[in-house]
């Protein structure tokens, strides 16, 4: 069961990418993908979803809920890449 | 004749191009009756035959998790479709596939579109789509729907399909769902006609795949004890698990053989061999981050000369000033107060323009993303997520930012304290005064400065973390998280330098509202006349002294740390004021052979605050709380006043603390 293995491999604790798990696991990134996929369908995991950039509401660059050019550049969170923890 | 098709697909496999380039303008959007979900449907004929299409709202397999995925389902189950034509997109077969696995088992009869072909081509896949067909037993067709002239191929598969009312076969996919524990003993247990529509397998795999719809469904079809039963075997979480397994290895298994493609291995960059290794990533990011501060030097110096620049004009103005006999009063307000606040700020303005390009540039290629990666782990030794790394990097920019990224933390402990630690990373105003005020008292030596600063927060960030975690955050068993780090890509520099000036625009007029402000108060306040005899402010300041020496600050300083609370800007306006404007420049000016009234203020700190002194100053408003505004935010996010109150406390005294520790360290090193 391949994706029991990589969520049995997450409980270390240790965070991982997924060309990382496809070398674990000795499979494919596009694999890793699919199975990332499947995963956050059933909600075994989530994707992390991070406010800020978006809009943080708060800091003085915010727009009141149009967005924050503050904190970061426009669409920055496309170049912080994804995030996914297990649910617990 | 006339046929009813529906399109299914997961987004992004091309269904809309299809559905626009078959209806053209026939078409009719409206809503799913009682959901918001959109409808769109539309009509063509070919060799005059009228066909209706119904564009199905995309979603990722027949599940249902969402509203899209259960008209869906109901749609096709209705039977209303005379033929279903799934798409797939030809680039990932491997994923795409997934939704006709997820099909297999309804009853109206199908058809399969591997989209994109030629994005696959391109990408160096030959896809063999007779051989796929032979496996699955319906037809199938390689396609691009973006190519116009290449329809003729897809009216000719259409209209076998609803000719041979074809279904896909089954009996593979059927083999390895047999595997799954439990599986045959529930299927038994199913007709065709319990839920019209689905065959029994389908709806095995939703039961083990934990289908709330469909398991309320069987609740109503099926007996209590049978249902019962069957709920007892379908317990476990891992069910779904398998049952997706099934479907991949189902998937991999039409795709053997039947395409071929170059295989490029998936390998690190030479880059993220040095960020993602074991020993050497920690010293990498650090080593990029410190250089990417001395980088950001590079572009303030000009900047910083321009600040210079109204010292000297500011000098000139005084003198021509008091040539004419204008007051003491209005010279001093128009020098001391306005002019040279403008130069301070201008000088930090050239830092914030720095440090926001560098950082700005380094969000923008993806070096940001491998920075939260590194950090992850040592996230988990201070008892926090790997994602809490998240808003330290946000609070560098602004930390009610960070206290609002914060939110992504769903224990409240581990919150509380990302955000106690968050308050350790010096802000976007700590960015523009501090390294201002190193170079004012440093010369070259302030890169330096801001190395052991920054050394310091590390350090506080640990020892914080040790004080408040013992009572924030158990230790619980903790799971690594999955990350997709973004390819390493050339900055959008358009978009990063309107952010940039934006920024520096933004800082520019909240600073000067602060400084000039505080200056102007504090200018007042200290202002002596030309009697010459000691204000309120220096009276009292005198008498506070003995104990703000303690620290290692002059009274001013130490003032200057106070209003640093409320903003860090604030401090510079004090300084500003109080060394310009007081009786010490008056003093100074006076002790000065010949009587250099237009002395500027640089020379006039140099000459009243030893390094020591300003070395403590400089640490503790670097660790000083951030400002006001960020205490209120950091109540909004933690809902307690006496965590709050807390965290400001122990900042306020730990930032005194290391204001005299470095005051001694000081003390040794001139």
């Amino acid at each position: 069961m391949k994706m029991q293995k990589l969520l049995e491999l997450l409980k270390d604790g240790h965070s991982r990418t997924i060309e990382m798990l496809a070398s674990e696991l000795n499979t494919s990134a596009d694999d890793i993908r699919r199975q990332i996929e499947y995963l956050e369908q059933i909600g075994a995991i989530k994707q992390i979803a991070f406010p800020a950039g978006k809009s943080c509401s708060g800091c003085t660059g915010c727009e009141g809920g149009t967005g924050c050019k503050g904190c970061m550049p426009a669409n920055a969170e496309n170049n912080m890449g994804e995030m996914w923890e297990v649910v617990t | 004749m006339s046929a009813t098709i529906a399109l299914l697909g997961q987004p992004n496999s091309g269904k809309s191009t299809l559905f626009n380039a078959l209806t053209g303008l026939r078409q009719h959007v409206g809503n799913w009756p009682g959901k918001t979900v959109e409808k769109k449907e539309g009509t063509f004929t070919h060799k005059g035959d009228t066909y209706s299409v119904a564009d199905l709202p995309g979603s990722y397999s027949m599940s249902a998790n969402s509203d899209e995925e259960v008209i869906t389902r109901d749609f096709i189950a209705s039977g209303k479709a005379d033929v279903v034509c799934i798409l797939a997109d030809s680039s990932q077969l491997e994923r795409s596939l997934f939704m006709l696995a997820d099909y297999a088992g309804l009853s109206a009869p199908c058809f399969l579109v591997l989209n994109m072909a030629d994005v696959a081509k391109e990408q160096g896949k030959k896809i063999d789509a007779n051989k796929i067909e032979q496996k699955l037993g319906i037809p199938v067709m390689l396609f691009s729907a973006t190519d116009t002239k290449s329809y003729d191929i897809f009216y000719a598969t259409l209209e076998r399909a609803i000719k041979e009312k074809s279904h896909i076969n089954v009996s593979a996919l059927e083999a390895e769902y047999q595997k799954i524990d439990g599986y045959q003993d529930i299927q038994q247990r199913i007709s065709d006609c319990t839920i019209p529509g689905y065959t029994p397998m389908w709806l095995t795999v939703k039961i083990l795949e934990h289908d709330k719809v469909v398991t309320a469904k069987l609740k109503n079809a099926l007996p209590d004890e049978v249902m019962k039963h069957i709920e007892q075997q379908t317990k476990s979480s891992e069910t779904a698990i398998a049952a997706g397994e099934c479907k991949f290895n189902w998937i991999d298994s039409i795709l053997s053989g039947a395409v071929t493609e170059t295989k490029t291995k998936t390998t690190l960059g030479r880059l993220d061999r040095i960020y993602t290794h074991k020993f050497w990533g920690k010293p990498a990011v650090v080593l990029t981050v410190l250089l990417g501060l001395l980088a950001s030097f590079i572009p303030a110096l000009p900047i910083m000369g321009i600040g210079s620049g109204v010292d000297m004009v500011n000098g000139m103005i005084r003198s021509s000033l008091m040539e004419t006999g204008t007051s003491a009063f209005l010279t001093g307000l128009l020098c001391d107060v306005l002019i040279q606040s403008l130069s301070y700020v201008i000088k930090m303005l050239g830092f914030v323009f720095g440090v926001t390009l560098v950082f700005g540039l380094l969000e923008e290629v993806g070096v940001m993303a491998r920075i939260s990666y590194v950090f992850d782990n040592t996230m988990g030794k201070l008892g926090l997520q790997g994602k809490s790394v998240m808003p330290f990097l946000v609070s560098f920019g602004c930390t009610m930012g960070g206290a609002a990224g914060a939110r992504v933390i769903d224990n409240w402990g581990q919150k509380v304290l990302t955000i106690a630690l968050a308050w350790a990373v010096p802000c976007g105003a700590a960015w523009a005064i501090i390294p201002m005020l190193s170079t004012v008292f440093f010369g070259a030596g302030a890169p330096l400065v801001i190395v052991a600063l920054l050394l310091v927060m590390i350090l506080h960030m640990w020892i914080t973390a040790k004080i408040f975690g013992r009572k924030l955050v158990k230790t619980e068993d903790k799971c690594g998280m999955i990350m997709e780090l973004p390819p390493y890509h050339k900055p959008k520099w358009g978009a990063l330098m309107r952010y940039v000036f934006g920024r520096t625009k933004d800082t520019f007029f909240r600073v000067v509202k602060v400084v000039l402000l505080v200056c102007g108060i504090f200018w007042l306040l200290s202002y002596g006349g030309s009697t010459g005899e000691n204000s309120i402010l220096e009276k009292f300041g005198l008498a506070i002294e003995p104990v703000t020496k303690f620290f290692g600050m002059p009274w001013q300083l130490f003032l200057a740390f106070i209003a640093s609370s409320v903003g860090k800007e604030g401090a510079v306006g004090v300084i500003t004021a109080l060394y310009s404007g007081g009786s010490i420049g008056t003093a100074f000016s006076e002790a000065m052979a010949g009587g250099a009234r237009a002395a500027n203020l640089n020379e006039l700190l140099l000459a009243n605050v030893t390094r020591p002194e300003a070395l403590a100053f400089i640490f503790a408003i670097t660790f000083n709380l951030p400002c006001v505004v960020a205490l209120a935010a950091t109540y909004q996010e933690i809902h307690s006043v006496k965590w709050t109150l807390k965290i400001a406390l122990y900042y306020t005294v730990s930032a005194l603390l290391l204001g005299c520790i470095a005051y001694h360290i000081g003390m040794l090193i001139w």
